[in-house]
């Protein structure tokens, strides 16, 4: 069974995870765009808000910088695609490449310890909680406010025109929406979300490094996914839920994994777990209504 | 009122599929004027309706709405002025948002829109209003997904979009050619109702010579990117389908040879 620091610790990362899952549902379910910029936004929010957090700058402040960034980076992919007609995939696989020397320009080296700075965390260790519960309780209020955030913005008329954008362009173009520029914000506030949730990740973890964003697009759709298939997305708080319940329970899952000592696998499986858990997340549901209609033809 | 003057647009230039699709197209639609354009394949119906929405810009010529010089605006920067139904039911509004988020969009057509919330409360009576008049129920459904809509409810509640703002102009892109001959009658009547009511300048593309003189005030034909004939009042009360060929063999010289013009 899990310990409860390794229970926690799985909280912890699902909540992160979380906001990364609501830029990627922004990203690929509203605007039908497939972003794969988030493998370098995430370590860029990571990155800023360390190297500022190292300056001296007040952590909530850094965080912010961090989200900007993200934003930055996330309006370069759409306006690769909305103005030079570069194809959306295309477009963000070359910001994501292009972060990578950014990121390494900004800390200077591949890895910057903030173990013994102040971060959003340090303040909320004076309370007297348990040590290994204040993340978690922080980062809850966080994912908390930013779902409902995002719930008010799809409900008012700039955030209906943004899923219009990505249900039927041709329609919302005959409303006097301007898709590109609906795109370019929505990718933007996706990438500012993913940069948010790097920026926690480092100072949470104590450090910022330039490979820590291999993979978060698939953890980030593994989240999505999976919550997608616990929770129906029929509305867009559902959807907003399903992406955090999705995000701890696919962390829940490879705690699981990695403690089970009869599975026999270890840290260094990870992505191959993650593959594996993706790929069940994607066949399954199709599987499950397969059963189901063979089971209600016996049953006529 | 639109004019649109000497329009040109030739698809694919410089390539062996260049097609002229509009040589010289020109029409001015008056205030409050209802006008039915027909032509066989090719001869420019469809993309003469998209340069004036904005969904192709023209080489050449000029469009000019309510004395606005449009030519080179995109689509979004025409939507105040013109409103639009597409022929393929699904089109004209999105599935996966429901009834009253669907009319919550075409209600801010071509007007800024904010952060308050969309589908505003003083909207529903509105919304329940417009709805009840196409005596399909709908009124009690906002809340209801689009898409489980059949396409001829879809493309009547299309039609109530269009025209829930006003507009200098309504496009009707053979919107009623993919709906069963049934439905097709039911959103003809409501099309006829609303501008009606509504005293709407409407430009309706049909494929069918019968129903382009039934309904409307004026007819247009166009052929080979050019409009052939253009009658209206006298001349055109009490013309048939037949009277309609003469005119065009007259006028060209040349045999119709479209059977679906002919059929339908």
């Amino acid at each position: 069974m899990l310990s409860e620091i390794a229970f926690y610790g799985a909280l912890e990362t699902g909540l992160i995870y979380g906001l990364v899952a609501f830029g990627i549902y922004l990203s690929f379910r509203v605007l039908d765009f497939p972003d794969l910029t988030v493998d370098g936004s995430f370590p860029l929010g990571a990155a800023v808000a360390a190297v500022l957090i190292i300056e001296g700058w007040n952590p909530w402040l850094a965080t912010g910088c961090a989200v900007l960034a993200g934003m930055a980076a996330g309006a370069v992919t759409a306006i690769l695609n909305v103005k030079l007609n570069i194809l959306n995939l295309l477009a963000s696989i070359l910001t994501m490449i292009a972060l990578y020397s950014v990121n390494l320009r900004i800390m200077g080296v591949p890895n910057v310890a903030l173990l013994t700075e102040e971060t959003v965390l340090t303040p909320w260790y004076d309370l007297g909680l348990e040590f290994h519960q204040v993340p978690v309780i922080l980062f809850t209020l966080v994912t908390l406010v930013s779902l409902v955030l995002l719930w008010r913005f799809m409900k008012s008329e700039t955030g209906l025109a943004m899923r219009a954008t990505g249900a039927n362009p041709r329609m919302a173009r005959a409303q006097g929406i301007a898709t590109g520029g609906m795109i370019i914000l929505g990718v933007a506030v996706s990438n500012g979300l993913v940069g948010l949730a790097g920026a926690l990740f480092a100072q949470s973890q104590g450090a910022a490094d330039v490979t820590m964003g291999v993979g978060v697009i698939v953890i980030g759709l593994a989240s999505l996914i999976g919550g997608e298939a616990v929770i129906t997305p029929s509305t867009v708080v559902r959807a907003l839920l399903a992406c955090v319940v999705g995000a701890i329970i696919y962390r829940l899952a490879i705690a699981f994994a990695l403690n089970a000592d009869v599975l026999g696998l270890q840290a260094q499986d990870l992505n191959l777990i993650t593959a594996v858990l993706v790929t069940l997340a994607i066949v399954l549901p199709g599987v499950r209504s397969k059963l189901a209609s063979r089971f209600t033809r016996k049953a006529a | 009122m639109i004019s649109a003057s000497d329009l040109r647009l030739t698809f694919g230039k410089g390539t062996p599929l260049e097609n002229p699709a509009l040589r010289g197209m020109s029409l001015t639609v008056n205030q409050g004027e209802f006008v039915t354009v027909i032509g066989s394949n090719g001869a420019g119906k469809s993309t003469f309706l998209n340069a004036l929405a904005g969904e192709v810009l023209v080489d050449s010529g000029q469009i000019i709405v309510d004395n606005l010089d449009v030519t080179r605006l995109p689509t979004h920067k025409r939507a105040a002025r013109v409103a639009r139904v597409f022929q393929d039911p699904l089109a004209g509004t999105c599935e996966n948002l429901s009834i009253e988020e669907n009319l919550a969009l075409a209600i801010k057509r071509g007007q800024r829109r904010g952060l308050t919330t969309a589908v505003k409360r003083q909207y529903l009576g509105q919304f329940r209003e417009s709805l009840s008049t196409l005596k399909l129920g709908l009124e009690n459904r906002l809340g209801d997904k689009m898409g489980l809509l059949s396409g001829g409810q879809r493309q009547a509640v299309s039609l109530l979009m269009a025209s829930l703002t006003p507009s200098s102009i309504l496009l009707l892109d053979e919107h009623t050619a993919a709906l069963d001959p049934k439905t097709a009658n039911f959103v003809l009547d409501l099309t006829e109702q609303i501008i009606e009511e509504q005293k709407l300048t409407a430009l309706m593309v049909t494929h069918s010579m019968k129903q382009a003189l039934e309904v409307g005030s004026r007819t247009v034909m166009l052929h080979q990117g050019q409009v052939v004939f253009d009658i209206e009042g006298k001349d055109r009360d009490g013309l048939e389908v037949k009277d309609l060929l003469g005119l065009f063999e007259k006028q060209r010289g040349l045999q119709v040879d479209d059977d679906s013009l002919l059929l339908g």
